[in-house]
């Protein structure tokens, strides 16, 4: 009996304390988690978003931490003193104007009657508190900003640079220098009071971001009364949470789950970003050094083929380093289209012949093999590489897959690899500079193939040099036709990113920068 | 008995030590760091100075043994340290999960028994007959169906096309719980079903029970006194193995379901390289397998007494 008596408590000990703790969780949760809207008074819009986590550095909503600037941008908190247009222009936002007093010195004025959720008006004297607060904790921004000194006096501020920086104004409108409040400060869960329509109220990390709306918002009504934002990393998941009405609108939708609200209840928003799907050359490799292979691979590469056929229209070619939403985008360069016979009959010019008959071409005894490497978390490039298998396959060049998730230490050994294909941001900042900064040149830590020219370098540091916005422009067009010309890079698709709302919600845009998502103008459909 | 719990127990701390060593090993061993996962992530190129910077301030510049060392010196003075990802404490991050995982691991090990062992005796006795035939079948289906799938049709049929339970099931309640239970519980019933049945025809061709129907014992009364009895020994064996892996987790249900468990913190944290957050779950798990196992033999003794506990022979 006794023995009966100690089993059955071990197995009532252990249901009782599932049952507990599932049960007191729940409670201290209902405070603030609802994803309908029957706990909040008035409208509510619940967004479903795939990538507000940690794991994308954005734990929070706090701009001077890791990349939870997009956070708080994206839902509505903050403001940076600038902002892009949909062309990817540079157009005042927080501020109104600036001079360029000389090389280093920049004064900006800012916008009158703005004032902070936390109701302190916003002045010179915060904008620099807040810009100090940033570059003393934000490593990139530091690096980007270059801020020597910043003076405040009434609506002005002025920022002193320690080396010219004719970007300065695209780095203060990066998702970082959302101006917040410093004196109202950053809570520990990393929510801040920036300028922006609505105000977090509550926040978990990986979990939800809870918004009201901003009553004293400067710049109209925001038309929600409450937003709530979910982060739902499942793709099937967040299909069903809009299919049953959980969430008003996705962002992050899988590419597959998009038939599905192709249909009057659903509205798509769509735009091409500069997140670029691009193959690097590594001009340590034998073969690669062959300019007639590296072109042949840029020719062989079915672009148009891939963008409609395996991303299922989801993407737009890409032709050089940005889409043709920027001015020295899209059509502004050439690159080579796709034209197999052409690139056939380039590589038999070159030597490389098909002599015994497998398929392959060969030159001097060694076969025209490429390692072609890249990396399995974004979902487009394991596809690329497929593609590119089976088209540069049809001109004779055999091409190695190496998918991997080691990818760093893959692309460190110079010798284990010809081809890297990879996904990245070519203008977070809209700017043209940095792609060249961080890829291209001699000096930069993503050059991962040693490409030189030295044509490339005199350009870029001309570009350093140029604050004229045309002349950059212009600069960037000639960047881009150089390593295009080499055939040291090829630039495949760029992303097109799709938000999807129900029908009985307005103001839901794509933008190309990516960054803003929630504004004043969302609200329920009249 | 205490000193065998006691020895036991003590056991766990070589295992602990060893294991955790492995892990730590392995993880640097399959390349990659936190810093460059979160860059790969963000599709935005960080400077070599920020990098350095980066992993600098994370401890991932210090040679392996050092970094291992440090992390050991830290939890033996009851620090977990802090997520590289997060920012967050390890030990408060990783003890919020857990009511989930517990509550999701007691709902589908009991829908499990309630299902497998009853339909596992019918067919048993109901052997090659049609209920036979056709709960076989139904196993042969719930082993067949991934769990991801099981999860997807749950979810269209009982949240989408029925509106009964919520596609989104972060709060954690019991309610909450249903499809993700029914979807965990649908494999092992399936498993347990055919285990069932094969142990009870086990039984049900010895002797003992032959000579119980000659004594004019009624069948029904063989089956619970003795027959049952006899088959939990196994049962439960198969039954705590299953409560260990449900305790690490069940990554797969927890996503779908955003379910909020160990299971998805481990596999995100492997993803990302996340060091402290893969040591804590490595030691959780560590730590389950001994208990359970420990409480699996104890259980053995309950049950049938000629079992001695660790061989012991008074």
């Amino acid at each position: 009996m006794r023995k009966t008596n100690i089993l059955c408590l071990i197995v009532s000990l252990f249901i009782a304390m599932a049952v507990i703790t599932g049960c007191s969780s729940g409670n201290s949760e209902s405070k603030t988690t609802n994803t309908g809207s029957s706990e909040y008074s008035g409208t509510t819009f619940v967004l479903g978003d795939t990538t507000f986590n940690a794991e994308n550095g954005e734990p929070d909503i706090n701009p001077h931490n890791s990349y939870s600037g997009w956070a708080c941008i994206r839902y509505g908190v903050g403001e940076t003193l600038f902002r892009y247009s949909d062309t990817m222009e540079i157009e005042p936002w927080l501020a109104t104007d600036y001079e360029l007093v000389d090389e280093l010195t920049w004064k900006i004025i800012l916008r009158d009657n703005v004032a902070f959720s936390s109701g302190r008006n916003l002045d010179g004297q915060a904008v620099k508190e807040c810009l100090e607060h940033l570059v003393e904790n934000h490593d990139r921004a530091r690096g980007d900003l270059m801020i020597d000194t910043i003076t405040a006096e009434g609506q002005t501020v002025t920022i002193k640079t320690t080396e010219p920086k004719a970007t300065l104004l695209n780095y203060l409108s990066d998702p970082y220098g959302c101006i917040i409040d410093m004196e109202a400060g950053i809570t520990e869960d990393g929510i801040v009071c920036g300028t922006g329509p609505y105000i977090a109220e509550s926040l978990e990390t990986d979990e939800e971001v809870n918004l009201v709306k901003n009553e004293n918002y400067w710049n109209g009504e925001p038309g929600f009364d409450n937003i709530n934002v979910i982060t739902i990393t499942d793709g099937d998941t967040l299909t069903m949470a809009l299919q049953s009405g959980e969430i008003d609108a996705a962002y992050g939708m899988p590419y597959a789950s998009y038939p599905l609200f192709e249909n009057e209840d659903y509205t798509f928003s769509s735009c091409a970003t500069s997140r670029a799907f691009f193959a690097a050359m590594n001009y340590e490799s034998e073969i690669i050094k062959d300019q007639a292979v590296r072109k042949a691979i840029a020719m062989g590469i079915d672009k148009e083929g891939f963008v409609n056929r395996l991303l299922d229209g989801n993407g737009y070619p890409a032709v050089g380093v940005y889409p043709d939403t920027f001015s020295f985008g899209g059509d502004a360069v050439t690159d080579e289209t796709y034209n197999p016979e052409e690139a056939m009959a380039l590589l038999e010019e070159a030597g490389w012949t098909d002599s015994d008959g497998d398929g392959i071409r060969e030159k001097n005894g060694q076969k025209l093999t490429i390692r072609w490497c890249t990396y399995p978390s974004r979902q487009e490039l394991p596809l690329l590489a497929e593609a590119v298998q089976a088209t540069l396959g049809n001109i004779g060049i055999e091409v190695v897959i190496n998918c991997t998730a080691d990818i760093a230490n893959v692309v460190s050994d110079k010798s284990a690899w010809d081809v890297y294909a990879s996904a990245m941001v070519t203008a977070p900042t809209g700017d043209p500079e940095y792609f060249f900064t961080t890829h291209c040149l001699d000096s930069s830590v993503a050059n991962d193939g040693s490409y030189h020219s030295d044509k490339l370098e005199t350009l870029a540091s001309e570009l350093a040099g140029t604050f004229d916005a045309d002349r950059r422009g212009e600069i960037a067009v000639e960047m881009q036709q150089t390593i295009l010309d080499d055939d040291a890079y090829v630039f495949c698709s760029h992303l097109k990113m799709s938000m999807i709302s129900k029908s009985t919600i307005t103001g839901l845009s794509a933008h190309p920068c990516d960054f803003y998502e929630i504004t004043a103008e969302l609200a329920p459909a009249k | 008995m205490s000193n065998y719990v006691i020895k036991r127990l003590l056991q766990m701390i070589p295992i602990l030590f060893v294991i955790t060593f492995l892990s730590f090993g392995m993880m640097r061993l399959a390349g990659s760091d936190a810093v460059l996962a979160q860059m790969q992530n963000t599709g935005v190129v960080m400077s070599k100075e920020v990098i350095e910077n980066a992993r600098a301030e994370l401890g991932l510049d210090k040679p392996f043994l050092t970094q291992y060392f440090i992390w050991l010196i830290n939890i033996l003075h009851g620090d977990m340290g802090v997520s590289y990802i997060s920012n967050k404490e390890v030990f408060p991050t990783f003890i919020s999960k857990l009511p989930a995982t517990l509550l999701l691991t007691a709902l589908s090990i009991g829908l499990t028994v309630i299902v497998s062992i009853p339909l596992g005796i019918l067919s048993a006795v109901k052997q090659n007959r049609f209920t036979d035939y056709f709960i076989r079948f139904c196993s042969f289906i719930g082993n067949s169906v991934p769990n991801f799938f099981a999860a997807l049709l749950l979810m269209y049929f009982f949240s989408i096309r029925l509106n009964i339970f919520p596609v989104i099931s972060r709060d954690i309640t019991l309610k909450n719980a249903v499809l993700p239970a029914i979807t965990l519980s649908i494999a092992m019933s399936a498993k347990y079903m055919r285990q069932v049945r094969a142990t009870v025809l086990d039984e049900l061709s010895k002797d003992y029970v032959v000579g119980a129907r000659a004594r004019g014992v009624k069948f029904s009364v063989t089956l619970t006194k003795s027959v049952l009895k006899s088959s939990f020994v196994t049962l439960i064996t198969l039954m705590t193995l299953s409560i260990g892996s449900l305790l690490g987790g069940t990554a797969i249900v927890e996503s779908i379901f955003m379910w909020d468990g160990v299971g998805k913190l481990a596999v995100d944290a492997i993803n990302m390289r996340d060091y402290p957050i893969i040591q804590a779950y490595v030691m959780w798990m560590a730590i389950i397998y001994v208990c359970v196992n420990l409480i699996t033999d104890l259980s053995y003794h309950l049950l049938d007494p000629r079992i001695r506990i660790g061989g012991d022979k008074k």
